[in-house]
This record gives structure tokens, C-alpha cells and sequence, in this order.
């Protein structure tokens, strides 16, 4: 059968073109590697979600090549991969469908008008890739808006120096909120901050036949059990495929995207469930299967006119990957030194702590010495939460030492009370740090040369390099958020700020322009060189702006629905 | 370790299926988790990889097993590390050596482990019979907790118990239905309140439908190398709880 579309992965970039396709009357296939998995199968539960890691491939079947920075002994730096099965640092965010929207947590802060111009704004930076996007703010707000309609974002606005325009409220009020969100809101004051709320894309009532949030204080990473969170599955896919013009086909692996003498695609090739070569044909093609494994699925989609990979004579496919920078950080609350209704409030489990603090989404400082001469540069989004998962708290707690300093196991009584003491005396305010991953010549998917998939086929190799420039932004916003829970009487505050990639936010590696030399798409997420290929996850992002992903993948994959709508003149 | 006949083995190397639970030590006083890189929530957590094999056929209940050993010393050696007392619930009441039991054989438990698992207990009657001319269940407390001190100074000995003590804390801190933490005794103990829904016999993780990873584990990141290593990334400490969410 052919359809009108065909889309690889149906995650945050896939699941908004196949409901607004299939709502318009287009006939559209979503492929999917994963399996196809409901709210009756999402379990709190600490071993399926993160100890057995069971939504994603075995890293022995697939997994990725990452390629890190070494000193050589005389001082030279070089670059070495190690394949992730040997590492054991996992790549995959949710291989199901719905993908990595299933498991996160759902902090939808919108971009900035600044984001979207940050080399205008802030000017070149020395060994960064900075461009400003075809589009600006104005053009995506609409469907800013649209997301918080059909995907379902809970939250209220309040005043405060960086909020960014709105066309309208929101629909879903805010969440329940944890009493330590006003311990924040206070010493917030009293210091000079503003702590805004953060919307969630996790429903506070019944809407859209899904049930509201159940506050299990599981939220984050666990898959949801009531649909209250807004999965591209949950949310989008459900009605795609209940209107009647959705397929999804599940543990379909694609491989390759053909292409004829022409250069036109002629169809994907994937294996089905049973292993089997298969062919998927439409009018349009979208790929949407997260930025790491879109540029390699471009890269190995060679042809006679893509020598290089599909779209990618210009080779710019896999470059400017970026990740989120920035860090983590945390304080902690003695029970010892609060009256006990303040323990009482700290105790709470299952309402959310909503709280941001974006004072410096542009920072405005001449003490900062990563900005230019007056200390102007971009900032970022810092946000505040509690960790729940138990078996993690608990490891290390094995660990002493000795009389010589050195580590030794610990058990028996011992070991009871340093679980009861890591459990029962304090609770953990952590934060974390969002600054911009500035894309630069050392961060980019290739193919790699030896190791292969389950199936034969390369696997991506990925360098991580970074830009200097990110830890000191990082670094800076860690200062204030330390200051701030310095301000609300934590103990033991810290933070921690590197170059590691959090390997579940990524974007770029097809970065979108009006340059085809210089970006694989145009505005539109048309790829320049082909024309019907339309990329919808976050590998368009030049820039990545300072917040999580996937709020703005959202957005620009309904934007860009209604350009291929527009295009199959469908309304 | 095929040929090793105790724990002190000049020739044992910490096996690579291995290596990445003794980031838990590190986690709290070393360098990099990069593992922990991952979403806040969930991944930070990196706790220890428990890779499986996938069930077994051989089903076999824990109480006809007790009576001799591996499980005869297995369940004296977990009810010694976290022992019943004032202090809170023991192995015993948290059913640790049936959690363990289901680690070995519901779980789906890489064989290499299990085999660990299983030599150590000869390695310790070993050492036991050595040292003191009998097997280790038949020692007192003293004796016991001696003897092991003794095996934890080798590092075959000390991967061994990290092994149990990692899944006596899982044991403690899991849903019930994986066959610890009985009627969240654990959870009671620590005052740790679990979500909901919680799974249920036919919801454990194992028996997910389509399951993505074929029921094996992924192993958590293991960082020895970048420690050793000059890593010019690896600049900064990090900490535990690293990472971020989305």
C-alpha cells in the first residue's frame, strides 16, 4: 500500500506530523523500532526504568561509538572512541512509541526571542558554530500555543523580566505544588531573584480522553500510567490512530532511505519485526528519530547522487550536534535543624516543585568574564527537584573506610545506619543548570568503520567535543542557584559543572538555513537537496537554546505539518 | 577465574561484567559518573548493572534448596551482612535470599554472574575450612564476621560481597513482587514511600511485552578508565547526581 507519508520514529518530532496529517485526511505510516507499549505497561518501578534500563537496546545489539578527547603522554590531545557496549554509557532515550517523550519529564519552557538570533545578539565566538535561525520567535510562537492546546501544558504565567511573549494563556492550570516551592519563592525575594513556575506538559485535570496527573511522585523518568503526561504517544498518536488514517508499524527497524539515478527517493527499507526486508513508499518522507540516529540514517543512506549519504553533498549531515551545557547541583536539608512541621512539609511526596529561575537567560554582568567587554552573553534556565528513585540513594551506602583512609565495605549494623541515616535525617534539594551546547567543529555524528548493529549496519559514531565558553556559563548559573539554596538554609550546598553531554538532550546535525552550504534544511525542514524529505526532530536546532527540547521539537514539528499540508493541499 | 580455587587468587582481575558496580564506590568520592550524565530523575541513578540471561526452564523453589549449599551459605552470608536487630528489619525480613533466589533464576541474570555468585560460596567454605576446619554456616557470629573481614581484603573477596550487598539494598528497596522489601518492609524501615501503580507477577520488568532489550541489562557507565586516564573533558568533579533531566 502506499501512503501520503511515511515517518521514521514517533517520538516529539514524528507524533505532531502524523496527527496533523492524519487529521487532515492524509494517509500516514509511522515506522517505529521500538514496541508498541501502553499505559498498562508503565510500572513505578526502579528496575525497569533505570537498573534493567528495559525501554532501550541491548547495547550489544546497537549502540553507538563515542568518541572523547586524551592527552597523549607528551601533552598532545587525540581523539579515541569506545563502543558504548564496552562503556556502558547508553545513548538510547526510549526505543518504543512514542520514543524518549514517554520518559521525560516535561519541563516545556518555550525558547526565547533571543534564541533564535544569538550571533546577532551576541556576536561570534572564537571556535563556535553559532548561526541565527531562519525563523524567528514570532514564527513558532503559534504552535508554542498549539502544543500547550493538544499536547496538554499545565502552568500560569506571572510577570517577570524575562518572559518571553505569549498569543495566550494557558489552558491547564498549574500542578500541585510542593510546600518547598515556597521556601523557593521566599528566600527568592529576599535575595533579589525571580522563581517563575515551570509549565509541565503533564495534564492537572482530565482533558482529551486522558486522565489528569495521579502524583505518584514518580514522575521524570517513568513512563506515565495514567497518560496525564503528554508522550507523543499519549497525547498525539492515539487520536492519529483512532481517526482511522495512522498506521504504526512497531520493531521496524529502518535501514536505508533509497534513492534512484534521479536522486528522488524511491522508497525505506527497514526490517520488520521477524527480521524481514521491507519496502515503505509515500509521497512524503519525514525522519524523526532523534538527532543521533536521523544524521546516521541519512549518513548510510548512500546513492547514486548521495555518494556521501542523503542530502548530505554539501557534509553538513551529522555536523553541529549539540547537547544541553550546563550542570547539576544540590543542598541539603538537615531534620535536625528544622521545626518539625518544616519536616513534615519536606516529606511530601508526589506534588511537583515547578520552579525555575531565568534571572539570567541573558547575563548582564561585567563581573562575568566569559561575555564580551560589558559581561553580555547568553545564560540559561535553572530548575529545581527532588530525586525518589531508592535503590540509587542507597548505593554507596556499603562504602566506609578504614583507619588508613582506604575504602572498605561496611555491613552489619553499620550498614543499617548508614542506610537510616541516608534516608531518614535529611532530604536533597538538587538543581539543574540548562546553557546552550554551542555547536562546534568537535561535536558531529559520523559512521563509524567497525562496529555494527545487530542487523549489519554502522552504527553512529558520535565526538562530544565542547566549547569552553559552556562551562563558564554553567558555572556561573550554578553560583546562583548555590546562592539561592544557601539563601533557604541547605547544608552541604555544591555543584558540578562539565563538559559531558547529558545524553538525553540532544538536537542538531541537520541544522536548518537559508544557506544550503552551511545547513542541510531550509526553513521549512526540507532538506535542500531533496525534495520531499522533511526532518521534524530536534536535528534542525542551529542553536539549541537554553532549556530542555522538547517543548520546542514539539512546536516546530506542527509547524512544519502545516507546511506539508500547505504542500498536499490539505486543510 | 575459571581456575581460581579461593579468593585470594594472585591472578584474579575484576571481570568487565563487574567492573561497573564498583562505580558505587566511586560515585560518592570519586570523579566521573558519566552514566549519571543522563536524566536526573531516572538515570542519575546508574546504580549497579545486573546484566541477566534470560529465565530459566529449571524452576526450582528456594525452600527445597536451602537445606544445602550454594543456598545453605548464601542465605547465612546475607543474613549475617544485614542482620535482624533494634536497629530495623534483617535479611530475614526482607527476604533478601529470596530475592536473590529470583535474581538467579526469574531475573534474567547474565550466567557469568550467577557463576560468581556460586563459586564464592566455595571459596568461602573454602577459606572457612582452612582457617577454622569448618564450613562457614556452622560458625559463630564472631567467627563469621572474621572470616569475612578476612575474604574482603582480596578483591575477588570484595567483589563478591559488594555483589550481595548490592542486591540486599535492591532487595531492601524494590517492589515487593520482585521477592524482597516483603509488605514494603524496607520502605517502612526507611521511611521511603514507593509510587503507584506498582507491578504486579506478570508486569515485573521481565515480562514487559516486545521488550526492546531482549531482557538484557545495559551496563552502567564505568568510568576506571577516564580516572586513569588524562581526560581533558574530565577536568571537573562531578559528583553523585549528575545529570539532568529533559
Amino acid at each position: 500500500m502506499s501512503y501520503d507519508i511515511c515517518i521514521v520514529g514517533s517520538g516529539a518530532g514524528a507524533s505532531p506530523v502524523a496527527y496533523s496529517l492524519a487529521k487532515a485526511g492524509a494517509k500516514v505510516l509511522v515506522l517505529e523500532k521500538g514496541p508498541w507499549l501502553t499505559e498498562k505497561e508503565f510500572y513505578k518501578d526502579e528496575l525497569a526504568i533505570s537498573l534493567r534500563n528495559v525501554y532501550n537496546p541491548k547495547l550489544e545489539d546497537e549502540q553507538h561509538v563515542i568518541e572523547e578527547q586524551y592527552q597523549d603522554g607528551n601533552g598532545e590531545a587525540y581523539w579515541q572512541g569506545e563502543a558504548t557496549s564496552e562503556s556502558g554509557w547508553s545513548f538510547w532515550n526510549g526505543t518504543v512509541v512514542g520514543g524518549s517523550s514517554n520518559f521525560m519529564s516535561g519541563y516545556f519552557h518555550r525558547l526565547k526571542p533571543i534564541d533564535f538570533r544569538l550571533k546577532s545578539t551576541f556576536g561570534v565566538i572564537k571556535g563556535a558554530n553559532v548561526e541565527d535561525w531562519p525563523i524567528s520567535y514570532q514564527d513558532l510562537e503559534p504552535y508554542y500555543a498549539q502544543v500547550e492546546r493538544d499536547v496538554g501544558v499545565s502552568g500560569k504565567t506571572v510577570d517577570h523580566p524575562n518572559q518571553e511573549p505569549r498569543s495566550t494563556d494557558f489552558i491547564y492550570p498549574p500542578l500541585a505544588e510542593h510546600p518547598i516551592s515556597s521556601w523557593i519563592d521566599k528566600a527568592a525575594k529576599l535575595i533579589g531573584y525571580h522563581a517563575v513556575p515551570v509549565p509541565r506538559a503533564i495534564l492537572s485535570k482530565p482533558a482529551m480522553g486522558r486522565q489528569s496527573c495521579e502524583y505518584s511522585g514518580y514522575c521524570s523518568s517513568y513512563g506515565c500510567s495514567s497518560g496525564a503526561k503528554g508522550s507523543g504517544r499519549a497525547a498525539l498518536l492515539n487520536h492519529a490512530v483512532a481517526g482511522g488514517n495512522c498506521t504504526i508499524k512497531p520493531q521496524s527497524k529502518v535501514y536505508k532511505i533509497a534513492t534512484n539515478s534521479h536522486g528522488k527517493i524511491t522508497g525505506i527499507l527497514y526490517y520488520d519485526g521477524q527480521g524481514r526486508k521491507q519496502t515503505a513508499i509515500a509521497k512524503i518522507y519525514v525522519v524523526a528519530c532523534q538527532a543521533i540516529e536521523t544524521s546516521r540514517l541519512l549518513l548510510a543512506s548512500t546513492g547514486e547522487k548521495f555518494p556521501n549519504g542523503l542530502a548530505n553533498n554539501n557534509g553538513q549531515v551529522g555536523k553541529n550536534l549539540v547537547f544541553s551545557a550546563g550542570g547539576t547541583g544540590s543542598g541539603d536539608f538537615n531534620y535536625n535543624e528544622l521545626s518539625q512541621q518544616q519536616v513534615n512539609e519536606l516529606k511530601q511526596v508526589g506534588p511537583f516543585i515547578n520552579r525555575s529561575l531565568q534571572d539570567w537567560y541573558q547575563i548582564n554582568d561585567e563581573g562575568f568574564k566569559g561575555g564580551n567587554s560589558k559581561g553580555i552573553a547568553k545564560g540559561g534556565t535553572i530548575d529545581f527537584l527532588f530525586h525518589q528513585n531508592p535503590v540509587a540513594r542507597s548505593s554507596g551506602s556499603q562504602w566506609g573506610v578504614d583507619e588508613n583512609e582506604n575504602d572498605q565495605l561496611v555491613w552489619g549494623e553499620q550498614l543499617k545506619q548508614n542506610l537510616k541515616k541516608e534516608f531518614t535525617t535529611y532530604k536533597t534539594l538538587r538543581f539543574e543548570v540548562f546553557n546552550d551546547w554551542l555547536p562546534n567543529d568537535n561535536c558531529f555524528v559520523s559512521l563509524d568503520d567497525e562496529v555494527t548493529d545487530k542487523w549489519g549496519d554502522a552504527v553512529a559514531k558520535v565526538r562530544i567535543g565542547y566549547h569552553d565558553h559552556d562551562l563558564k556559563v554553567g558555572e556561573y548559573l550554578s553560583k546562583k542557584a548555590e546562592k539561592l539554596l544557601m539563601a533557604m538554609g541547605a547544608k552541604n550546598v555544591s555543584s558540578s559543572v562539565s563538559g559531558y553531554p547529558p545524553s538525553n538532550l540532544m538536537a542538531g546535525g541537520c541544522r536548518f538555513g537559508d544557506d544550503s552550504k552551511t545547513s542541510v534544511l531550509n526553513k521549512n525542514c526540507q532538506a535542500h537537496e531533496v525534495d520531499n524529505l522533511f526532518i521534524t526532530d530536534g536535528s534542525f536546532m542551529p542553536t539549541g537554546g537554553s532549556v530542555p527540547y522538547t517543548f520546542t521539537i514539539y512546536a516546530n514539528a506542527f509547524r512544519v505539518a502545516d507546511h506539508i499540508k500547505q504542500r498536499l493541499q490539505l486543510s | 577465574m575459571k581456575f581460581m580455587s579461593s579468593f585470594f587468587d594472585k591472578n584474579y582481575q575484576t571481570p568487565p561484567w563487574l567492573t561497573d558496580k564498583l562505580f558505587k564506590k566511586n560515585l560518592s568520592r570519586r570523579k566521573i559518573i558519566k552514566g549519571a550524565l543522563k536524566s536526573a530523575g531516572g538515570a542519575t541513578v546508574v546504580a549497579a548493572a545486573l546484566s541477566f540471561r534470560v529465565g530459566s526452564a529449571e524452576l526450582v523453589s528456594l525452600p527445597e534448596q536451602l537445606s544445602s549449599d550454594p543456598w545453605l551459605t548464601l542465605d547465612s552470608v546475607l543474613h549475617h551482612l544485614l542482620p535482624t536487630s533494634e536497629s530495623g528489619p534483617g535479611a530475614k525480613e526482607i527476604q533478601a535470599t529470596t530475592y536473590l533466589f529470583n535474581v538467579v533464576h526469574l531475573q534474567p541474570t547474565e550466567q557469568d554472574e550467577i557463576d560468581f555468585i556460586y563459586k564464592g560460596v566455595g571459596w568461602l567454605n573454602g577459606y572457612s575450612q582452612s582457617q577454622l576446619q569448618k564450613s562457614f554456616v556452622e560458625l559463630g557470629g564472631q567467627e563469621k564476621e572474621k572470616l569475612l573481614r578476612g575474604i574482603s581484603q582480596s578483591k575477588a573477596g570484595q567483589n563478591w560481597l559488594n555483589t550481595l550487598l548490592g542486591y540486599i539494598l535492591e532487595a531492601t528497596l524494590t517492589p515487593p513482587v520482585y521477592g524482597g522489601n516483603a509488605n514494603q518492609v524496607g520502605w517502612q524501615w526507611l521511611e521511603h514511600q514507593g509510587g503507584f501503580p506498582l507491578p504486579n507477577e506478570g508486569t515485573r520488568f521481565y515480562e514487559i511485552p516486545n521488550q526492546q532489550s531482549g531482557l538484557k541489562a545495559n551496563k552502567a557507565k564505568n568510568t576506571e578508565k577516564n580516572i586513569d586516564v588524562v581526560n581533558l573533558a574530565a577536568h571537573r568533579e562531578l559528583s553523585k547526581g549528575k545529570g539532568k533531566k529533559a
